[in-house]
């Protein structure tokens, strides 16, 4: 049982200078399924990536089977025996089953020239009943369920004569019925004597399935614990325990009775979103908080009209709005910045100006088409001042900008428009320190102003930092709500952020 | 990123865009200089009004077709939708008997209403563009030939209609200046396209949507609409293009057209505007347009055979998206 | 709702149904030699003969007028036809499924005028077999399957074009040619029966560039400019068919050079002849489609028959010019 499969050792990994992964070490044991757990943006992913040659470490040395390996790429760790079950499923849909096992690796028949389809059910079948699963082989992936699916990706992975297999959120997508099934060829895997890395933020399922839990936190390893010795809250105290933002929490508390802004009833779309219900109040900060996948930016994007919605209602300024799409949502006073300032932010090849106007181009016009460039230049100097975006002109392309001084463009974007409502999402991601507080004063002195805020936020940090009420989602829902008063947590935050329902 | 290597970086940007811009310039100057040298018959004021004459018409295809590449998108209706537009200028003024402008209003309409068309099935229904405009590609094929009968139809009756292509306004100002209308046609929509794309929303947010259209969208321009209005404004190009091609030809010809689009897509790209979108110029189609046909001219007046022709513009339309490649890795 | 849908199917497999046995009832007359067909059944006994045409294309008012010659020698004879062909001269594959599908409705004969006859004589040799006897129309099938073939001697009118050519401009200087297409039968008989008669009879005229507009009349314009560019002192041209010639209309007047340069044509249409009724154009070679589709039509119905046929049916052509454009047998050959 303790013979160790894998050992990683004083990793390190910087991106562009950025510290991703500090003196990391991780060790997997022969039969074991060990967690790795720890908030969005902790190093888990990173090391995984590491581990499975997606990533080459800075520094450190990896043992496998009590030899240093390098592992170049993830071929190399394919042949190894490391394979990663991803998150989204990386199976081709309108083929059979078989085919995805084999795929690259089909049997061959007739000099090699004529795949040998039966012999390749075959073998499948073999696969499918040594993990006690009722499939046939010949059927279309997209035929099966999430769960099964999901199935036929491990087997696939073990086609490969795995040694190491990597899940990650294995049960985000998979109902009660079929984390049970997940769970059931975990434990054969286990036996088998292969190793699991489960990455999860799903406490409950930790503490069942898994033998021993690794935290990590900023980058950093923090401690490997036996499962059963350790209560869900010591993990979850491990999670978030760095040194809290000590901030002045005395004007955090807003009158109850302030006017509503915006209020959402009963928000509902498929698989997403559950009944969501808030109210935001004028000048007031609300911070959602919860893990990746919480339905934090669905709720934004449905509120913005960038998504649509099965149910619910939407008032602003207490009467009902319709919103159909983001530029309806804009007529009402609306702003989004998105989490994804890269995909859904910026236009990176096009200029300053061009950016921080182009929410309102519309009303820089004469004769409704001509562009008042002047006026657009004088208003995004206005913006380039106010924020203090380091650019050498407003004629810089937004993609030579540094990712703060983008969000400060982005921001600067909803700023000329004057949107009564903002949703931030993810406001200070990918952004160094100082940008960081520039932001966090903006958005104080918004508030201050009679803004409205929506903050989405993962670091808990932030959330407590800023928001003067905080709601917490999971799974689509809102599984908590509470005042940014002296009893408001990290730990409180991450028991509703894990709060599975049902 | 400090305040300095911000200012490095853009300078050395700014002289590599520029060098770009040139680049392309110095290649449609060279082909000049290199032709002339080759024969003696190329650098003739009467042959260089002739290859402008012959890049009139598809270098107004092209310039409608920059709009909706800009975009990220396509157009490959506008081969057929120029000789349906042609085809109904030709019922409109020859068979219903309708005073010449009307005609061209009504041809020029014909265009919008097909880039319309175009851009509701692509905005609304979310047909990919390359499918919608395929099928519009077609449609617009088959109804010039229903509509005209599967035969031409002569302007013969319309002197007037004719002048519109090769008479010479210029010419009638200043004696012995004989470019023709369409070459004055062309240069004039291409100094509007150029307002068009640079001074006017319909510019900017025709740029914003393909460079990061879901930001734009995001950032609550309607560009499900816009969208409509770009393919309309590349439909109305498409109609003024029909129009020059049957004044030139007297004749609405409805098999003309097909296979237009391709070259009118080749000449965007040599003029360095981006297949992905987001970038080009009015100037770079002009220039990329002037660029196939002096090619072609050129090619021509040294009795290089046909077949050859059209090699070496494949091998230039290689070399211009290469050259772009290259430009974008270094940026 | 559903019985509705249901009724709607029934209706359109009805009517379906009675459009493909058209005139099995009203035409009982010819019954005897439709018997004769090898794959006919019994119940096809009442049928009229039925000759797909299938031409090079369709568009084009050659192609129209090959069409009305032959719809007349359908009626006169009383058989069924249908007209079709590829939108583009380029698009032999979709010739070749109109063959295809042609043959499988098993049909009496079959006209077809091959944009590419090595491509078609799979598909010719199924016909043979199937004893469906073709005949060739337009330009021949170099195959000895097709009984007869229905045509211009295109090689022999372009002679005649070159004689005419040497004869205006005095027998000596430099000509061209725009031709329509380098691959085809018509293109390439058209060009060197051109080609050959001038360098067999005429030393002393040289043929300077050859250059090639697909029958786009665009390109023919821009591509004759350019010849007249690079050779000025260019006295003839020769365009092979009436895209071709219009194109070199079109460029001679641009360039103004009308008298200057002696233009000889192929083929009719409005545009050459009002051409050579304002003298821009010295004359021009036209085919008799009229004449090929109704020969076409009355070889098939003949070999259906079972009766022989010459293996190869002169259609006959013209020259016409501004002496003779107003005639009554000229003006009979030609379309607008």
């Amino acid at each position: 049982m303790s013979e160790s499969l894998v050992q990683m050792e004083g990793i390190v990994k910087s991106f562009a200078g950025v510290h991703a992964l500090k003196d990391c070490r991780f060790d997997l044991r022969l039969g074991e399924v060990h967690a790795l757990v720890g908030e969005n943006g902790a190093g888990k992913s990173t090391m995984m990536k590491v581990l499975t040659g997606v990533y080459q470490m800075d520094e450190g040395r990896i043992l496998y089977q009590g030899e240093e390996v390098r592992i170049p790429d993830t071929r190399a760790a394919q042949k190894k025996g490391i394979s990663m079950i991803h998150q989204e499923m990386n199976l081709a849909a309108d083929l059979t089953v078989a085919q995805n096992i084999f795929i690259g690796k089909e049997p061959r028949k007739a000099l090699k020239l004529f795949l040998d389809e039966k012999e390749m059910n075959r073998q499948t079948s073999i696969l499918l009943r040594q993990m006690n699963l009722d499939i046939d082989p010949t059927t279309l992936v997209s035929k099966l369920t999430v769960a099964k699916q999901q199935m036929v990706e491990i087997i696939k992975a073990i086609s490969y004569d795995s040694q190491v297999l990597i899940m990650d959120e294995p049960t985000a997508a998979l109902s009660d019925a079929e984390i049970e099934e997940l769970f059931k060829i975990i434990v054969q895997l286990r036996a088998k004597g292969v190793g699991i890395v489960y990455i999860s933020h799903r406490m409950a399922e930790l503490k069942r399935i898994t033998d021993r839990i690794t935290v990590m936190r900023d980058g950093s390893y923090i401690d490997t614990v036996a499962t059963a010795d350790t209560s869900i809250d010591k993990i979850i105290s491990m999670m978030v325990g760095r040194e809290l933002f000590q901030s002045d929490k005395t004007n955090r508390l807003k009158d109850e009775t302030s006017e509503s802004m915006l209020e959402v009833r009963n928000l509902n779309r498929r698989n997403v979103l559950h009944n969501v219900s808030f109210t935001l109040r004028k000048g007031e900060i609300l911070g959602v908080a919860g893990l990746v996948g919480a339905g934090r930016t669905e709720v934004a994007r449905a509120i913005f009209g960038a998504d649509p919605l099965d149910s619910g209602e939407i008032y602003v300024h207490g009467r009902k709005a319709r919103i159909n799409g983001p530029h309806q949502a804009v007529k009402h006073g609306i702003g989004y910045l998105s989490e994804d300032r890269k995909h859904f932010g910026c236009l990176l090849e096009m200029d300053v100006s061009t950016n921080a106007t182009l929410a309102t181009t519309g009303r820089f016009t004469r004769a409704g088409f001509w562009m008042n460039e002047k006026r657009m230049n004088e208003v995004s100097t206005q913006i380039v001042e106010e924020l203090k975006v380091k650019t050498p002109s407003i004629k810089q392309k937004l993609k030579f900008l540094s990712g703060g001084n983008q969000q400060k463009v982005i921001i600067g974007k909803w700023l000329t428009r004057d949107c009564d409502i903002l949703i931030f999402d993810e406001p200070t991601r990918g952004i160094d320190i100082g940008a960081k507080s520039e932001i966090y004063k903006l958005l104080e002195n918004l508030a201050a102003a009679g803004k409205s805020i929506i903050m989405i936020s993962s670091e808990l940090p932030e959330i407590l930092r800023l928001s003067h009420r905080i709601i917490v989602m999971c799974e689509g829902r809102i599984t908590g709500e509470l005042m940014n008063d002296h009893l408001a947590t990290q730990e409180q935050i991450m028991t509703y952020a894990t709060d599975r329902i049902g | 990123m400090n305040k300095t290597t911000v200012v490095e970086q853009k300078s050395h940007f700014a002289i590599k865009s520029g060098l770009q811009q040139l680049l392309v310039f110095g290649s449609l100057i060279l082909l000049v200089i290199f032709f002339s040298i080759a024969s003696d018959n190329f650098f003739h004021f009467s042959n260089l009004i002739g290859i402008l004459l012959s890049t009139a018409v598809i270098g107004v295809l092209a310039l409608g077709s920059t709009f909706v590449i800009i975009t990220g998108g396509i157009d490959l209706s506008v081969g057929t939708v120029m000789t349906l537009s042609a085809v109904m200028t030709g019922v409109f003024i020859t068979i219903w008997g309708l005073p010449i402008p009307i005609g061209i209003i009504g041809g020029l309409l014909t265009g919008a209403l097909c880039g319309f068309l175009s851009g509701f099935t692509i905005a609304r229904l979310g047909i990919p563009p390359f499918i919608a405009t395929l099928a519009m590609m077609m449609i617009a094929k088959g109804l010039a030939l229903v509509i005209s009968g599967a035969k031409p139809i002569y302007f013969t009756d319309n002197e007037a209609f004719m002048e519109i292509s090769l008479g010479s306004v210029l010419g009638d100002l200043i004696p012995g200046f004989d470019i023709p209308n369409a070459v004055l046609i062309f240069f004039i929509v291409a100094i509007l396209g150029s307002i068009l794309l640079s001074r006017t929303i319909v510019g900017r947010y025709n740029f914003a949507i393909g460079s990061n259209e879901e930001a734009t969208r995001l950032s609550g321009i309607n560009v499900r609409n816009w969208k409509i209005v770009i393919y309309t404004i590349t439909g109305v190009f498409t109609g003024i293009a029909g129009i020059l091609m049957a004044s030139r030809l007297n004749t609405a010809h409805p098999s003309l057209g097909a296979g237009y689009e391709l070259e009118a897509i080749a000449a965007v790209i040599i003029g360095g505007t981006s297949l992905s979108g987001g970038k080009g110029t009015i100037l770079g189609t002009v220039i990329g347009a002037l660029i196939m046909s002096v090619l072609t001219n050129g090619l021509r007046i040294m009795s290089v055979p046909q077949e050859w022709q059209t090699v070496v513009v494949g091998f230039v339309i290689l070399l211009a998206v290469y050259a772009d490649i290259l430009r974008r890795r270094k940026a | 709702m559903r019985k509705v849908w249901m009724m709607a199917a029934l209706v359109l497999v009805v009517f379906i149904s009675a459009c493909s046995s058209n005139g099995g009832s009203n035409s009982p007359t010819n019954a005897p030699e439709s018997t004769k067909k090898p794959s006919s059944e019994a119940t096809e006994k009442t049928e009229k003969m039925y000759v797909p045409v299938i031409s090079k294309g369709f568009q084009h008012q050659f192609w129209q007028a090959v069409k009305i010659g032959a719809e007349k020698a359908a009626a006169e004879l009383n058989v069924d036809i249908t007209f079709e062909g590829p939108e583009s001269e380029s698009q032999v594959d979709k010739q070749l499924e109109m063959l295809q599908v042609a043959l499988d409705k098993k049909p009496s004969a079959i006209g077809f005028a091959a944009l590419d006859s090595q491509a078609s004589i799979p598909l010719l040799k199924k016909a043979k077999d199937a004893g469906i006897p073709v005949i060739a129309f337009d330009s021949g099938v170099d195959s000895d399957i097709p009984l007869s073939t229905v045509a211009t001697d295109n090689a022999v009118a372009a002679g005649v074009a070159a004689d005419k050519m040497a004869e205006l401009i005095g027998g000596e200087g430099e000509i061209a040619i725009i031709a329509h297409d380098q691959t085809s039968r018509t293109g390439i008989d058209r060009r060197d029966g051109f080609k050959n008669r001038i360098e067999e009879k005429y030393p002393n005229i040289k043929i300077v560039d050859i250059q090639y507009g697909g029958g786009d009349h665009l390109k023919s314009t821009d591509a004759a400019k350019a010849i007249m560019q690079a050779y000025p002192k260019l006295k003839g041209f020769f365009g092979t068919n009436e895209g071709s010639a219009i194109g070199v209309i079109n460029a001679v007047m641009e360039a103004k050079a009308v008298g200057k340069v002696t233009v000889i044509g192929y083929d009719s249409g409005k545009a050459q002849i009002d051409a050579i009724k304002n003298g821009t154009m010295a004359g021009a070679i036209s085919q008799n489609p009229v004449g090929i589709g109704y020969e076409t039509v009355k070889a098939a119905v003949a070999a259906a028959k079972g009766e022989t046929v010459e293996p190869a049916i002169d259609s006959g052509f013209v020259w016409y010019d501004k002496s003779n454009i107003d005639n009554e047998d000229v003006k009979a050959v030609l379309y607008e």
